[in-house]
């Protein structure tokens, strides 16, 4: 369902991306992996259209540069690392902000479908209780499912994470993780999303693209992109090793 | 040492300070408004004034040529556009000033003026400060200055010429209950007026006439209601003009609202020369006859009620 | 539990009307030269009505001095008040105000080289520089926030904002150096008076804050998007350039014609969508009406106490609107401040 060619992204003369070429198909959780600076989030920004980009991305066959964006929004949605609203909306009020794409602009949709998106949202996430709550009295686990609620009030086919859970407690991360693994059984949807966390990456990813100083190092099967050499040669060390021992604290 | 090498040197010791204050016996010796006793060992040649007021009664006192600098406002007469400008006010720049070698700096009072005084003094220059804020103290600063150049006779015939203006219209003029309201801006910024303690209320007594913002202190910005409710008998604005658009009499007298008021109705609207009105100088008394003569001049033109 | 609606009920907008025309009302009755109420409702009766009023100093201060002014304030305060709301919104800067863009100082700039040239006669002069020289200002910090960074970045607009603002007040000042004897002029000009206003300049003001106003009335989910975060806004569909150029264009053509009439009034901007915002709630459909009317009310109260408190003396309705707006910022963040500590 997306595409990706030969993209580069530039900031003055540093390519942030370089010549990065993947694709995804539906049903499929594409783990962008790589250290710091490889790139990762760069590409989530090309495929919002947050940065421009030289190459190709395109979504179910269009450029999305020819896409507008109520109409890119209905296909791609997005949750980001951080997301902090300065002024006290409620809760709804910021879930219910994820069904602009299918308003018609002036008036807020009073459709009934909306709504229904809406009230599936705020379930799925656990917050009907806390719907009239002001996000700025949320702990950093609330507002992040305020904004998972919000993408999926949008109900977008394919749905981009930059490390969501990145900052939250455990708890907190297993609970995104498996909230997104739940909503990507439906048919016809996709998810990318970027991780620092090797072990998260092998857990729920069915696919990978590894990136190193903006450069596409190994695409495939998770397993078949994280292998311990590829490991080795984008971090410098051995992860397996490093992995096996870190857990192996766990085994007793 | 022998003791006629003590006593030479004791004599040489003792005679130098006489001979010093003998060379510096001050011819004149001048009281400035600060109340500070300034000597100068000739009547002043190099003078930079920084105040207009200073500018324009330097020169009715016939000192135009001594002036070798002179503040930025300062703009009459005409001759003396001639002379260099010096920056004056709370940016009043010293270097400038030391550059134009003058004897005598005279300048205004002002919340700088004490630093500035001591910064000119330092560097050897005399700072002789005037500070009139009514028509006595006028007649002060004309004769500090009179001293200050060795004019006194000159400086006693001004204030006499001006005294005797000033009388005469004091007697030509009645005491009527008359009112008149001085505005210094025009409505679109704000109607600023002279209230009390200023040269225009000054002027206005003079002909007879009671300030119709009497109980502001100052310059100060009135409302617009008021000026219509007060309904002065005359109005005198110092507005300028530019050349372009209606003048300030024009636009006073169509304002909306004000169609109404006696002076409005009767076009006694005058527009005066700003300068002559509100600087401390000798030409007080030309802003006192025009005052006088528009006060008459439209009277006997005012058809009979 | 109640439902949850997001725009102002019927009877709310019936409540700001109704403070709207009390405050109007009561700011008409009282002023400097005391005027009885009969008088003044008679007046008023017979200029609604067009009917014959007898020709009198209250005909004259009522409809020729204070109801214009009470109007023009209204619309000032509304305008600016709107544009600040905005602005906050837009920019998810609480401290945003128009003149954060600059705006306000390159419409101060465009109408003092009109005076400094010596187009004085008619304010028409004045007016057409403040909000050419208003736009241009904002094609000049977009250009330059462009240049700077492609996506418009909320910081860089801002930064741009108050560098520009600097740049133009040394420029003021270079100008007032230059203009000798005009400088007297230009000095009561940029502290502004709303004391000469007339119909005119009211009715200017409600056509373009019609105009403007209604734009950016028009975009309040797309406010609240942007409030909720620039990014967060692209992604959930919002077309961000556009209606960021849309909203900047109509705040700085607003805040030209405001300032070119009433000259630079602080803290309207500022403080009002603030305390609209501990009323109504963040959300712009209702936060937008309520910054206007309230917008509207607190400035006709400022412009009353500038009238009526030193009578006859007239003070700055910008001193006055600093005074009270401050106050009512530093008890603003006080109390926030002191409500977070609790929340958590």
């Amino acid at each position: 369902m997306l595409t990706l060619r030969n993209v580069t992204v530039r900031y003055g003369n540093f390519a942030a991306a370089d010549q990065v070429s993947f694709s995804l198909e539906a049903g499929q959780w594409l783990m962008l992996a790589g250290p710091n600076g490889a790139g990762k989030s760069t590409l989530i920004e090309a495929v919002t259209r947050g940065v421009r980009y030289e190459g190709e991305i395109l979504l179910e066959g269009r450029d999305i540069r020819e896409i507008r964006p109520r109409q890119l929004a209905r296909t791609v949605g997005v949750l980001s690392q951080k997301n902090a609203a300065g002024y006290a909306y409620t809760v709804e009020e910021v879930v219910r902000m994820g069904r602009y794409a299918y308003g018609d602009g002036f008036l807020s949709p009073r459709d009934r479908e909306g709504r229904e998106k809406v009230e599936e949202a705020l379930e799925m996430t656990g917050l009907t209780a806390l719907r009239h709550a002001p996000v700025t009295r949320l702990s950093g686990g609330e507002t992040q499912r305020t904004f998972l609620a919000q993408v999926f009030a949008q109900d977008p086919r394919l749905l981009l994470l930059d490390e969501p859970a990145n900052h939250l407690d455990l708890p907190y991360q297993r609970q995104i993780f498996s909230l997104i693994g739940e909503w990507l059984k439906a048919p016809g949807r996709g998810v990318i999303s970027v991780v620092h966390d090797l072990a998260l990456a092998r857990m729920y990813g069915t696919h990978a693209v590894l990136l190193d100083r903006g450069k596409c190092v190994a695409r495939g099967t998770v397993d078949g992109v994280l292998t311990p050499e590829n490991l080795q040669r984008v971090y410098h060390m051995d992860v397996y090793a490093w992995m096996r021992e870190t857990l192996g604290k766990w085994q007793s | 040492m022998s003791r006629k090498t003590v006593a030479l040197f004791l004599c040489l010791l003792l005679a130098l300070p006489m001979t010093g204050a003998l060379a510096e016996e001050p011819a004149v010796v001048v009281t400035d408004m600060y109340g500070r006793e300034i000597a100068l060992a000739a009547p002043a040649q190099r003078v930079v004034a920084l105040t207009a007021a200073d500018c324009e009664i330097l020169c009715a006192l016939g000192c135009g040529d001594a002036l070798v600098g002179r503040g930025e406002y300062c703009d009459y007469p005409e001759s003396i556009l001639a002379v260099p400008v010096v920056q004056s006010g709370a940016e009043t720049n010293i270097e400038e000033i030391l550059a134009l070698e003058p004897q005598v700096v005279l300048m205004g009072d002002m919340a700088q003026s004490r630093d500035q005084v001591d910064m000119l003094e330092q560097n050897g220059v005399k700072v002789v400060v005037s500070n009139a804020e009514d028509i006595a103290g006028t007649y002060t600063a004309i004769r500090m200055i009179g001293q200050l150049m060795g004019k006194d006779a000159e400086a006693e015939a001004l204030i006499a010429d001006m005294q005797a203006t000033f009388d005469d219209i004091r007697a030509k003029s009645e005491n009527t209950s008359k009112t008149v309201y001085f505005e210094v801006s025009p409505l679109e910024w704000g109607l600023w007026a002279a209230g009390k303690n200023t040269f225009m209320d000054e002027l206005a007594g003079i002909c007879g006439l009671t300030n119709a913002f009497a109980d502001v202190e100052g310059w100060g910005e009135v409302s617009q209601e008021q000026v219509i409710a007060r309904d002065p008998d005359y109005i005198v604005t110092t507005t300028l003009y530019y050349g372009e658009g209606p003048t300030p009499v024009e636009e006073v007298m169509s304002r909306a609202g004000w169609e109404g008021m006696k002076a409005i109705q009767s076009g006694r609207v005058y527009n005066a020369d700003s300068n002559a009105v509100s600087r401390p100088g000798p030409r007080l008394k030309d802003a006192v006859l025009e005052l006088y003569n528009f006060i008459n001049g439209t009277d006997a033109e005012e058809p009979a009620a | 539990m109640k439902k949850h609606r997001e725009h102002f009920s019927a009877g709310a907008y019936g409540l700001f009307i109704l403070a709207f025309v009390g405050t109007a009302l009561l700011c008409v009755c009282l002023g400097s030269v005391p005027i009885s109420l009969r008088d003044t409702v008679a007046c008023l009766w017979n200029g609604l009505w067009g009917t014959e009023i007898p020709a009198g100093i209250a005909k004259n201060i009522i409809l020729n001095v204070r109801l214009p002014r009470v109007l023009n304030v209204a619309l000032c305060g509304a305008a600016l008040s709107l544009c600040g709301a905005a602005m906050q919104g837009l920019l998810q800067n609480p401290l945003a105000d128009g003149s954060t863009l600059g705006v306000s100082s390159g419409a101060s700039l465009g109408a003092v080289i009109a005076l400094a040239l010596g187009v004085t006669g008619a304010s028409g002069g004045v007016m057409g520089m403040a909000m050419g020289f208003a736009f241009l200002s904002l094609l000049l910090i977009l250009g330059l926030a462009y240049a700077l960074d492609k996506s418009l970045s909320t910081n860089s607009i801002i930064l741009i904002g108050v560098i520009y603002s600097m740049f133009v007040s040394s420029i003021l000042t270079l100008i007032i150096s230059f203009s000798g004897e005009k400088l007297r002029t230009i000095t009561f000009w940029t502290m502004g008076s709303l004391s000469g206003t007339n119909y005119g300049h009211a009715g200017l003001l409600s056509l373009f804050l019609a105009l403007c106003g209604g734009v950016i009335l028009g975009h309040a989910r797309e406010l609240n998007a942007f409030a909720m975060g620039e990014d967060n806004a692209r992604h959930i569909g919002v077309n961000i350039r556009r209606v960021k150029l849309t909203i900047l264009i109509a705040v700085s053509v607003l805040i030209g014609v405001c300032v070119s009439i009433a000259g630079n009034i602080g803290f309207v901007g500022l403080v009002i969508p603030h305390m609209a915002r501990m009323i109504a709630g963040p959300n712009h459909k209702r936060l937008l009406p309520a910054s206007l009317f309230s917008g509207a009310v607190f400035l006709m109260l400022c412009d009353l106490a500038a009238r009526t408190v030193l009578s006859p003396i007239e003070l700055n309705i910008g001193v006055v609107t600093s005074l009270v707006g401050a106050i009512a910022f530093v008890t603003i963040f006080y109390r926030a401040g002191k409500g977070r500590d609790r929340g958590c």
